[in-house]
Formats: structure tokens, sequence, C-alpha cells
């Protein structure tokens, strides 16, 4: 049964690794920014999916973590990699701060909020130009000095893997567990024993320190920061791309952050009319797929496990 | 002897309604208790205080000899205070036996295959053993009031608040909760049981607590609080 989703999961990887090889170099960048949505998607999952606290925020963490990991790198002269550590802790620390102000929030509330949250985060990035370059953006060195996408991709795909991870590790433990009961009954997980205000927290700050993570690394490969990452735009795409491929499973809201960006590129020769063709895409998936359209199919594909179980038994001579 | 868990002159007041007002009311080790009052009385915003889901304005509650009240519900939990709700609350979506992992996890230094094995046997004793892979929201109504019933027992609590538990039930259902509870009682769990059918909880309890408008009218053997002149006044509301 569970050998299945391994090689599905096996596959993916092989063709994640091959993937710039066989493409162009625009379709490699494309590649890299799609795992960098993955990333935020996933996050977005976490926290929504998992633990129900509907956040608008993640791209406010992206943005906090670029710009941190950016300034911090610049005005300190610290290597890139404590620098990004360093802003992912702000992120978190951030990010619980929040989950804790945003405790006896709920729905419609808690989204307002963290949306004001970005939004005040985008105004002051734009209002303080000395420090942030403003409108006209901060210039971010490069990582690496090759000329070509591929040391990005394969850093994006290994924080995907590293941050993809943790999360797993954690929804699959008693903390996953707890998570959902939250989500489902913060009243019933209470009388069950469950630290509702320390899990609402902890998924904040985790979730918030993953966007954060996407952030720092977007910094150096975008190579010129502008406010407008964190923008409600740029938030309603990671929704998008979550819902898409659904909000209740992590590696379906990372599928949904690649196929979205993927379709949004194929589309690109459509112009604005893209958008409208993803708000009905996203529609349909509210009204007829709650749990996601790639969460959909890829139930289909669990159940072909026992199928073809089945056809190899029949096909089989039987023992005497 | 020091109560199990005491009410000392507890109020809670909504903005201006006063849904409980001095109440003081003790329940000892062992002790199998009936809560009952017509509609509005203040039951159930009573036994929320009690687990720690309300706050009292004033007064204290008293665990073991210990001041608690202030504290969050999974404090009370994680203290052995389980409780079933008014309408169930269960997490709809999540397995049977999730739902009984959730409470058997959370508490302290448990493992997943004694919190499981535990589980099985509540699921076993509760007749819902069958089902254990089935979404809690697939059961019937009895079922799930049953399952809340499980998932307050695998905190191992020393006392059992069930609000409303034969509500909605079948008369089988009902007898099969009051045979359940019988035997938890015997294995020397306390229970506070709140519910409207006198029938079911004079069948069960040893002694009656009986509240009108947010006061404690009676306190007694269920003889003597079936005789009393203010209880039968409250239910008939002369």
């Amino acid at each position: 049964m569970r050998r299945l989703p391994i090689a599905a999961m096996a596959a993916f990887a092989v063709l994640a690794f091959a993937y710039p090889h066989l493409v162009d170099a625009y379709w490699r960048t494309v590649g890299t920014l799609a795992i960098f949505y993955a990333i935020v998607a996933a996050s977005w999952a976490l926290l929504v999916g998992y633990a129900g606290q509907f956040s608008f925020g993640q791209m406010g963490f992206v943005s906090l973590g670029a710009y941190g990991s950016a300034l911090l790198v610049q005005w300190l002269a610290i290597p890139f990699p404590i620098g990004m550590v360093a802003a992912v802790l702000v992120c978190t620390v951030v990010g619980a701060g929040i989950g804790f102000v945003c405790l006896r929030m709920r729905g419609p509330y808690l989204a307002i909020f963290t949306m004001a949250f970005s939004e005040v985060l985008r105004i002051v990035i734009l209002t303080e130009n000395e420090v942030t370059g403003g409108a006209g953006g901060l210039e971010v060195a490069p990582l690496f000095h090759s000329r070509t996408v591929f040391p990005y991709y394969y850093l994006a795909l290994a924080l995907l893997a590293g941050s993809l991870g943790l999360m797993g590790m954690m929804v699959a433990s008693r903390w996953g567990l707890f998570f959902r009961a939250i989500r489902e009954n913060e009243q019933a997980a209470a009388a069950a024993g469950v630290k509702v205000v320390r899990f609402r927290i902890l998924v904040f700050a985790i979730g918030s320190g993953v966007a954060g993570l996407a952030g720092t690394f977007y910094a150096p490969f975008i190579g010129i920061l502008t406010p407008d990452i964190g923008s409600v735009d740029q938030m309603g795409e990671v929704v998008a791309m979550a819902v898409i491929g659904g909000a209740e499973s992590l590696p379906a809201a990372v599928l949904g952050a690649f196929f979205v960006e993927a379709l949004f590129e194929a589309l690109r020769a459509y112009g604005e009319w893209r958008l409208v063709i993803f708000g009905g895409l996203l529609l349909l998936t509210m009204r007829f797929a709650r749990n996601g359209l790639l969460a959909l199919a890829w139930e289909q594909v669990l159940r072909l496990g026992p199928v073809l179980q089945r056809a190899r038994s029949i096909g089989r001579p039987a023992e005497s | 002897m020091t109560a199990l868990i005491e009410a000392v002159d507890l109020t809670l007041r909504f903005g201006g309604i006063v849904a409980v007002r001095g109440l003081h009311f003790a329940v000892q080790e062992r002790e199998l208790v009936g809560l009952i009052g017509p509609n509005g009385s203040g039951k159930t915003t009573t036994i929320n205080m009690l687990t720690g889901h309300l706050s009292p304005g004033s007064g204290h509650i008293m665990l073991r000899g210990a001041r608690v009240e202030g504290m969050s519900a999974d404090r009370f939990a994680a203290r052995g205070v389980g409780r079933t709700f008014q309408i169930t609350q269960l997490f709809s979506r999540m397995s049977v036996l999730e739902n009984m992992l959730v409470p058997g996890l959370a508490r302290p230094h448990s493992t997943h295959v004694a919190a499981r094995r535990q589980a099985r046997l509540h699921l076993e004793f509760l007749g819902l053993a069958a089902l254990e892979d089935l979404p809690a929201r697939s059961l019937s109504g009895g079922q799930q009031k049953l399952l809340e019933l499980g998932r307050a027992l695998m905190l191992e609590p020393s006392i059992l608040f069930l609000d409303e538990p034969f509500a909605g039930v079948n008369p089988y259902l009902r007898d099969e909760i009051i045979r359940l509870v019988q035997a938890l009682h015997a294995e020397g769990r306390t229970f506070v049981i709140v519910d409207h059918d006198l029938e079911a909880i004079q069948r069960l309890v040893q002694r009656l607590v009986v509240m009108s408008r947010g006061e404690k009218i009676a306190d007694g053997t269920v003889e003597a609080v079936r005789g009393d002149a203010e209880v039968i006044r409250a239910y008939s509301g002369v």
C-alpha cells in the first residue's frame, strides 16, 4: 500500500534533480521561482490546512526574511548563511509574537490582522527608502559567481527538502495531531488536555520561520528586492497555489505551487486574462474539490496501489 | 476530609445577567452527583467554570485543596478533570482512534504505543472498537456521545463532568450509558452528571444538587430533594 506513494515521491525527486538539465534557461528560472513559491505555499498549508489558522501574512514574512537577511549581510558584513539563519530567527520570533497577539482571533479577524501586518511592513519598507531602497529597490549581491541559475535551483531544492522534512516530521508527530485537533475544535482540544495557546503560537512561529527562509533565498536569487514582494497580490498567488494543490497536505501544496507557476508561464500569451483563468480555477476548486485539485488526483493515485495489486494477483497462477 | 473539587462562593455575570451567584458545592472522591435544574439555571456555566472553560467572576475553585480558578481548560484536564459537552464536541474529520489519541498523547511522558493500547481498551469497553478507522462525523449521535466519553476517559480523570449525556439518545443507548457510568463508578471514578432526564439521573446518582436562577436551592439524597418544596416550585414554575 505504501510502496506507491514512496515510488511517486522518488520519481518526483529524480525529476526535480534532472529538471534543470532538461529545459532551457528561462524554464530553469521559472522552476527555481516555483520552488521558492512551493516553500511559501507549504508553510501556509501548515498554518491553514493543518492548524486552521487562516493567515494572510506569509508573504509579509517572506519580505521580512528577504530584507532582513540582505540588510544584515550588508550592515554587519557577515557571511550570507549567518544572515540567513539570523533572519529566519527574526521571522520565527515575530511570528510567535503575532501568534500570541492573535490568540483570541479566528477566521476573518485573523486573516485581516495578518494582512494588515503585511501591509504595514510593506509600507514601512516603501517609506524607509534610505535603509531599504524604497520603491527603487534594494540591491542584493549574488550568492554564487556562476552565470547560470543551476546553483540557485539546487539550493532552493535543498531548502524545500529541508523545510518539507521539518514540517513533515512535525505533522506526522503528536504535534500534527494536536494541530489538527485545534483546527477541528479548540474547545474540545483544550478539554482533551492540548495546550492550545502553546501550539497556536508554535505553529505560527514555525510557519513564519519557513516563509522567512524562503525570503532569505529569494533576496540573492532575484538580486533586487522591492516592497511588492510582500503585497496582497503575491499573497493571493500563494493562497491560490495551496488551495488548488490542496491546503491540507504539504506535498499537495508544493505540487500546487509548481502547477500554478507552470500554468502562469504557459499562459503568458493571454496577458491579464491569465488572472481570470486562475480565478475561475480557484472558484471551481473551492466548489468541487475543497481539499484541492491535486490532492484529489493524489488520492486517485493512492487508490491505484490496491488496484494494481489485485490485477497482479489475478494474473498470477493459482497456488495448489 | 478534603473534597476532590469544591466551588467556593462562585459567581459569574454575563453583562447584566447573573448566570451563577454565590455557589457553594463540593464533590468528594468516588461520589456520583447529579446536577439538575430548569433551563437557564446555570448548570452548564457551573460545569464550564469547574473545568476551566470559563473563569469565575469571583469565588474560588479548589481541586484537592489547591486553588485552580483562572487556570486554562488544558491545565484542568492535566490535573485529571475530564468532561463531555452539552452539544457533542468531537474532532469531526479525524478518525475515532485519533480522537482518542489526542488526550492520550497530550498527557506528559505518554508514548504512542501506550496511548494506542489504552485507546483500544476504552473503545472496546464502549463498544466502538470496530469503528476506530471511521471519521468521527460518520458516527450516529449516540456513538458520538460514547466517543466523547471515551475521549474524556483517556485523560485517566479523577473526576468526570458529563453535560447532558442522555440528551437526544434512544432509550437503549441511554441504558447503555447508565451501565457504563455505573461500571466506571464501581471502578472508583467520580462523576458529576448534568441532565434533564430526571428518571435516568435518579437511577444513577447518590446525591442531587439542584440549581435555579444561578443559585443552589437543594443538595441532598434523591429522596430528600424530590420532596423539597423549593425544588417542586422551581420545576413547576410557580
